[in-house]
């Protein structure tokens, strides 16, 4: 059975199923034999019980005043310990002789429907607390199946609806051969995630959870956005040739010079990495990548269980700029919001999170947290070439305020005899048409931008990246999107500023040569991409690509520009870096 | 038993931040305590029994409790009921 979905990350991989958390709160029923056997399910269940608690509890404790958060988290509590909840699976268990899953998922859905039919829409909107505690109940009765999927003996294809980002990050090569999602687009950041390990991804699928059976062979064929279920010995025959294929195709990319990346015509092009985890700066150096043109730190915060430390940043920014030495390293404070990984302060529900609570906003609101990081990155700054930017900076008060509170933290170290680089170039992420349109009033504040091209076209289109059914809609090729993308090199350049972009526009085939046609200065791409894309910047001639680039502003539509593009690569690029499908899509 | 009838006062009624505050309120309690609507009786130291009584603005609605300190307990879940949860009233 073939199914098609949004190819997210290359390759092609063959193995067996494993889903990941699909079954939420159904759960397999198995009848007791004896009274002390339902006495231990009592038991296993008010240890889930204590053991939510707990954590719940944590998560409230982290908060601090955060109010909204705190009542949800009490009201999650409350639920957690209802007393008519408790006697239901407790009488479920003891009556109706089941496991302690069974009688709390049946008790949990029970209650989830009643809340569903209220009249009262406040009520109503609850329902996604009774199923957040119902599932944390049952994660911990079956204990965590991430626990299962590292003890796995063989790696395995990941089945999962959705993956955190942190999830994703935590996921090793070897372990898993490839991932397939239910949602998901093809510039999610769990895509990203993925293209950065390499492991070959399709997201998108929609249903495909509720089809695939742990233990199913399939196909997955990130190329094309392909997944085949048991497939016949023919398919997999045909496969397994392609992956060949596929295989000696990279390598022969990987055993490319490590030399600058040059156009055709010698123009030298800064081609720098996006990372995630500090150890990827060890393939980054391998790659020859110009420098680390964003090094995301939301993982900092998962890593730092009791609040921030001052230390667990400034080792990470220390390390990562001394080792990349002479080579730039641009960090980017904490970004946590929209689809990024979950924290205690998102706990709140918003209905537009990509609108809401978000990167620097919440910085601003907790300058002496968000101080811990900026000190971090300023004491780092004498051992290596570190810039500093900001996200999601909208208004020209953010960047006058975000200004004073770096002054602050300077004053502070200089009174305390802390060396730091006072000559840091400090730079913001162009990712919001606001940005775009009063970028000739932000620059005097900064030293380069860098366009962030995922949500700049999800914003400029008003387009979800990761709803399936809209995904279509998402073009970054859109003529407002490129229109932009030109405007912000033209202004950033008559004020003398230097122009990176970081978005999954400098890894796309396609829209390479426009950038350099636009004269985009730095192109930041997974560090997976660099040997990709320096071969497609070596076929590039500077002029083609700048009357390429003229042209495609007066196109009407992004296919007809992809197909513009397309009609100049072909031939040029190595076979493998275009599939038949590329033109069409607008990732 | 000791028991009490009070109209609820906020416009939004006894939605989920009300039903927490009856609860937690509820649960100081030793007694069992209860809330009866016209169309339904729950246990008001449950927040799921709170929340299906969905009781709307300018219900009446008894509050009534059994056992140790039994009317320190109606007041207390009266007078939260009363003061209308901080909310805007009818």
């Amino acid at each position: 059975m073939l199914f098609r979905g949004i190819p997210a990350s290359h390759g092609i991989a063959i193995g067996s199923a494993f889903l990941l958390k699909v079954e939420e709160l159904r759960h397999a029923r198995r009848i007791l034999e004896s009274h002390e056997e339902a006495e231990g399910e009592v038991k296993r269940f008010q240890t889930a019980v204590f053991s939510v608690r707990h954590d719940l509890e944590n998560i409230a404790d982290s908060m601090g005043d955060v109010v909204e958060g705190r009542q949800i988290l009490e009201f999650l509590l409350l639920l957690l310990q209802d007393p008519m909840i408790k006697k239901e699976v407790e009488g479920g268990i003891l009556t109706g002789m089941v496991n302690a899953e069974y009688a709390v998922s049946t008790t949990f859905r029970g209650v989830m429907e009643k809340f569903d039919v209220m009249d009262d829409p406040y009520i109503r909107e609850r329902v996604a607390d009774v199923k957040d505690v119902g599932r944390r109940l049952i994660e911990k009765l079956i204990g965590t199946e991430k626990e299962a999927l590292n003890n796995l003996e063989q790696p395995v294809v990941l089945v999962a609806k959705d993956l955190d980002p942190s999830e994703t990050a935590g996921l090793k090569p070897g372990q898993v051969l490839a991932f397939v999602t239910d949602m998901g687009g093809r510039t999610s950041h769990t895509t990203i995630l993925a293209r950065a390990l390499g492991i070959p991804a399709v997201v998108g699928l929609q249903r495909i959870t509720s089809e695939i059976h742990p233990g199913d062979t399939l196909i997955v064929d990130g190329i094309h956005g392909h997944v085949i279920v048991n497939p016949t010995e023919e398919e997999l025959k045909y496969y397994r040739d392609v992956k060949a294929r596929f295989m000696e195709a990279e390598n022969l990319l990987q055993q490319m010079n490590p030399g600058p990346a040059l156009t055709e015509d010698g123009n030298r092009i800064e081609l720098a990495a996006n990372i995630e985890l500090p150890h990827e700066v060890e393939l980054v150096k391998k790659l020859g990548a110009d420098g680390i043109g964003l090094f995301r730190t939301e993982f900092l915060r998962l890593i730092q269980e009791n609040g921030e430390n001052e230390e667990d940043h400034y080792e990470i920014y220390e390390k990562i700029a001394s080792e990349m030495l002479p080579k730039s390293v641009i960090i980017r404070t904490y970004d946590m919001g929209g689809d990024k990984f979950r924290t205690g302060l998102d706990t709140v529900r918003e209905a537009n999170p990509f609108l809401g609570y978000r990167a620097v906003r919440i910085g601003l609101e907790r300058p002496a947290e968000f101080s811990i990081q900026l000190r971090a990155i300023l004491r780092a700054s004498v051992h290596g070439n570190i810039r500093l930017m900001f996200p999601m900076v909208t208004h020209v008060e953010q960047l006058r305020r975000l200004r004073d509170l770096l002054k602050l933290v300077q004053n502070d170290l200089t009174a305390r005899g802390i060396p730091f680089d006072k000559k840091m170039q400090i730079g913001i992420m162009v990712e919001t048409p606001a940005t775009v349109i009063a970028l000739d009033l932000m620059l005097p504040y900064v030293d380069f931008v860098s366009i962030g091209t995922n949500d700049l076209t999800q914003y400029t289109l008003a387009v979800d990246r990761g709803n399936p059914r809209v995904a279509d809609l998402y073009d970054s090729f859109h003529p407002a999107v490129l229109r932009q993308i030109d405007t912000v090199v033209r202004v950033s350049h008559s004020q003398g500023k230097w122009v990176g972009v970081c978005g999954s526009m400098a890894g796309n085939p396609l829209a390479v040569p426009l950038l350099i046609g636009f004269g985009v200065d730095e192109l930041s791409v997974a560090p997976s991409l660099i040997p990709d894309v320096k071969k497609m910047i070596a076929v590039v001639s500077t002029c083609a690509a700048r009357e390429m680039a003229e042209k495609s502003l007066s196109i009407e539509t992004g296919l007809m520009v992809r197909a513009l593009v397309h009609s100049y690569v072909i031939g040029k690029y190595p076979e493998i870096l275009l599939d038949e499908n590329d033109w069409k899509t607008g990732g | 038993m000791t028991e009490e009838m009070v109209t609820v006062p906020n416009k939004l009624g006894i939605h989920a931040r009300p039903a927490a505050l009856i609860v937690r309120a509820a649960v100081e309690f030793d007694c069992d305590i209860w809330v009866k609507s016209p169309a339904d009786k729950v246990n008001a130291k449950s927040i799921m029994g709170v929340m299906t009584l969905a009781a709307s603005g300018g219900t009446a609605v008894t509050v009534s409790a059994d056992g140790k300190e039994e009317r320190e307990a109606v007041d207390a879940v009266v007078e939260i009921i009363k003061s209308g949860f901080g909310e805007e009233m009818i």
